[in-house]
């Protein structure tokens, strides 16, 4: 059942707020000389507010994840966890981001109990495999989409994730 | 019973089936593409996947997106609303075969309808009323007049390998029928290569009427009388209403016992729509739709009944909640849809919906999927909601339609909304006397009065 935060007119007023809390936000940013800064609240389980603000493009990128409906429930088969990241950033918010292609489940090794295709840190080049997507019982191999280093892994092994769910960051 | 059902539809007919779902105490996952993030569906299931970008084809046409979809929640079965992928039979089989129960008949009933010479001639052989023609090609002018006499006067002789009109030339007597054939076949020559014709009965004023039926699988099945849509543009229904204005209940009784018997024998599971043309006092099949229709609501108005939960029942493989002589007509339902449309033309009209007002009172219901500050994406259909009213009888539900309309408010777009207030002052459809054509005939005289 959705909970009265699921009502529209809730999310309103929230929103009301916390134009102010990011505009107070960017303000403190400007007067400290900051280039980046990033802040998450937690208003209750499923009710976060993630602010990332970056002066680079003066892009001001407000993500709020109001519904349970974001924080994807896991499948009994799944493990991960209803507050995974995948669920609570907004891709494009983060520079070298790369979202999943399709609806499925993330698999970080090629089978169970194997070596994880990468690590953080690791360096990848362009086409080499990240993780796997399952969906309907075909492992999809999703690859870089650029030459870099794996700054961020953005799911847990096993994890359902969206069509655009943030998997990993490579810069 | 299931605990999760995956909704693969997006609008208001996936707020509908969520609704059916938590008066069951059903969990419901609302599927969306990214352009539908904010949509009512998704914010009113209980859960939702994002199953891809903003064209139908990678979203809510993916077989396997929204297969994947049921796997990650855990749904154990999918209503497919209408449109989309409600009569696709191959992704029927796909969802059986990854295990996933498919809220609607079976692959090989979809597949059978979906064609329409297999339906005809299943219909036929089901005991349905057809079209009287010549079933195949008429060779010559003798075999013409023949297959003419014997259907009746008027008829229409067309080209087999024809469409779009061309080709197709009416005769009203045995007069006319050798100037109509030979046109007709010079016709099909010059446009389709191929002057092959053949002949049907011609139905000059004729209305739309379909009969709703529901199955529950194993051989068992009602109907749920009729549903008059003659009331269309462009084939696109606009306004229905139930029971039909002209059907007499007899005229009900029979045609409705042949199309529950029909689906019977068939071993017919869920909800299922019989359409037929309607012209003095005959029906003639002209094809079956094996999903919910949009105008659904306006027989749950007069029968009492709720259609998605019965289908949700049949297809968990319960019994189906009424009998056919529990099923009795109560007043008069009618349904308008409305679309983000801008009149005359009817061009789309997406875009803020800045204030919205459902109308509210007694015999009204609202299904819509809009609310303050909605944006209506561009990239799906422009039905937005659709007013349902029912009354003890036609006028009340009239009086009432019109009193509902006025309540009504969608800021921001442009709405059918007007269309529907003019037609309500008209006095053919004050009085029920209209046929398929009526509707493109008046916006016909409305943009040029001297036509």
């Amino acid at each position: 059942m959705s909970d009265d935060k699921n009502h529209a007119g809730q999310v309103e007023d929230t929103s009301k707020g916390d134009v102010a809390f990011i505009q107070a936000l960017a303000e403190l940013l400007n007067r400290n000389d900051l280039t980046e800064l990033s802040v998450k609240r937690e208003y209750s389980e499923n009710d976060r507010l993630t602010v990332s603000l970056s002066k680079q493009g003066k892009q001001v990128v407000q993500t709020y994840a109001p519904a349970p409906a974001m924080a994807l429930p896991a499948a009994p088969a799944a493990a991960a966890p209803a507050s995974a990241p995948a669920a609570s950033e907004d891709p494009a918010s983060l520079p070298g981001i790369v979202t999943s292609p399709m609806v499925g489940t993330a698999y970080l090794a090629p089978e169970p109990g194997a070596t994880a295709f990468v690590t953080v840190g690791a360096q990848v080049k362009e086409g080499e495999t990240l993780l796997i997507v399952e969906a309907m019982k075909t492992m999809n191999h999703i690859p870089s989409p650029r030459s870099g280093t794996v700054k961020r892994i953005l799911v847990d092994d096993g994890s359902p994730v969206e069509f655009g769910s943030p998997l990993m960051v490579v810069e | 019973m299931f605990d999760k059902i995956l909704i693969a539809n997006r609008g208001e007919i996936a707020l509908r089936v969520v609704r059916a779902c938590r008066e069951m105490g059903i969990a419901s996952v609302a599927v969306h593409s990214t352009a539908d993030s904010d949509a009512m569906h998704v914010r009113m299931a209980d859960e939702s996947v994002c199953i891809g970008p903003p064209p139908s084809v990678d979203s809510y046409l993916s077989m396997s997106a929204i297969i994947a979809a049921c796997e990650i929640t855990g749904a154990q079965a999918i209503h497919p609303g209408y449109g989309f992928l409600s009569e696709n039979a191959t992704f029927v089989q796909m969802v059986e075969d990854h295990g996933i129960a498919f809220i609607g008949p079976s692959a090989e009933h979809i597949r059978i309808m979906g064609d329409k010479i297999t339906a005809k001639e299943t219909a036929k052989s089901l005991g349905i009323p057809v079209v009287p023609g010549s079933d195949g090609g008429v060779p010559d002018l003798t075999a013409a007049k023949r297959v003419a006499g014997e259907i009746g006067y008027p008829v229409i002789i067309k080209a087999t390998a024809g469409g779009g009109g061309r080709g197709m030339k009416v005769a009203l007597d045995e007069d006319g029928i050798e100037t109509a054939f030979r046109t007709a076949r010079s016709e099909a020559k010059a446009a389709f290569g191929n002057d092959e014709v053949y002949i049907e009965k011609y139905l000059q004023r004729p209305r739309h009427i379909e009969i709703q039926v529901f199955g529950d699988g194993k051989g068992r099945a009602v109907h749920l009388g009729e549903r008059d849509c003659s009331l269309q543009r462009r084939h696109q229904k606009v306004l229905e209403e139930a029971p039909g204005p002209v059907i007499t209940p007899e005229q009900r009784a029979e045609i409705g016992g042949i199309c529950s018997s029909a689906m019977a024998k068939l071993g017919y599971r869920g909800a299922g729509t019989i359409e037929f043309l309607f012209e003095d006092g005959e029906f003639y099949f002209i094809e079956m739709n094996t999903r919910l229709q949009v105008e659904h609501p306006v027989t749950e108005a007069i029968f009492g009944v709720d259609l998605v939960r019965q289908q949700i029942l049949v297809a968990a493989g319960e019994e189906m909640e009424f009998r056919q002589e529990d099923l009795k007509i109560r007043g008069h339902a009618i349904e308008v849809r409305i679309n983000a449309e801008k009149l005359p033309n009817f061009t789309p009209s997406p875009g803020r919906i800045s204030q919205y007002h459902a109308p509210g009172g007694l015999g009204v219901r609202m299904d819509a999927a809009i609310y303050d500050g909605y944006r209506i994406p561009p990239y799906y259909d422009s039905l937005i909601g659709k007013l349902i009213v029912h009354g003890r009888d036609r006028h009340e539900a009239l009086a009432r339609l019109d009193r509902a309309l006025g309540e009504l408010i969608v800021d921001g777009v442009d709405t059918t909304v007007p269309l529907f207030r003019a037609l309500l002052e008209n006095p053919d459809i004050q009085s029920g006397n209209y046929s398929i054509h009526w509707l493109e005939r008046w916006l016909a005289r409305l943009a040029d009065p001297n036509s």
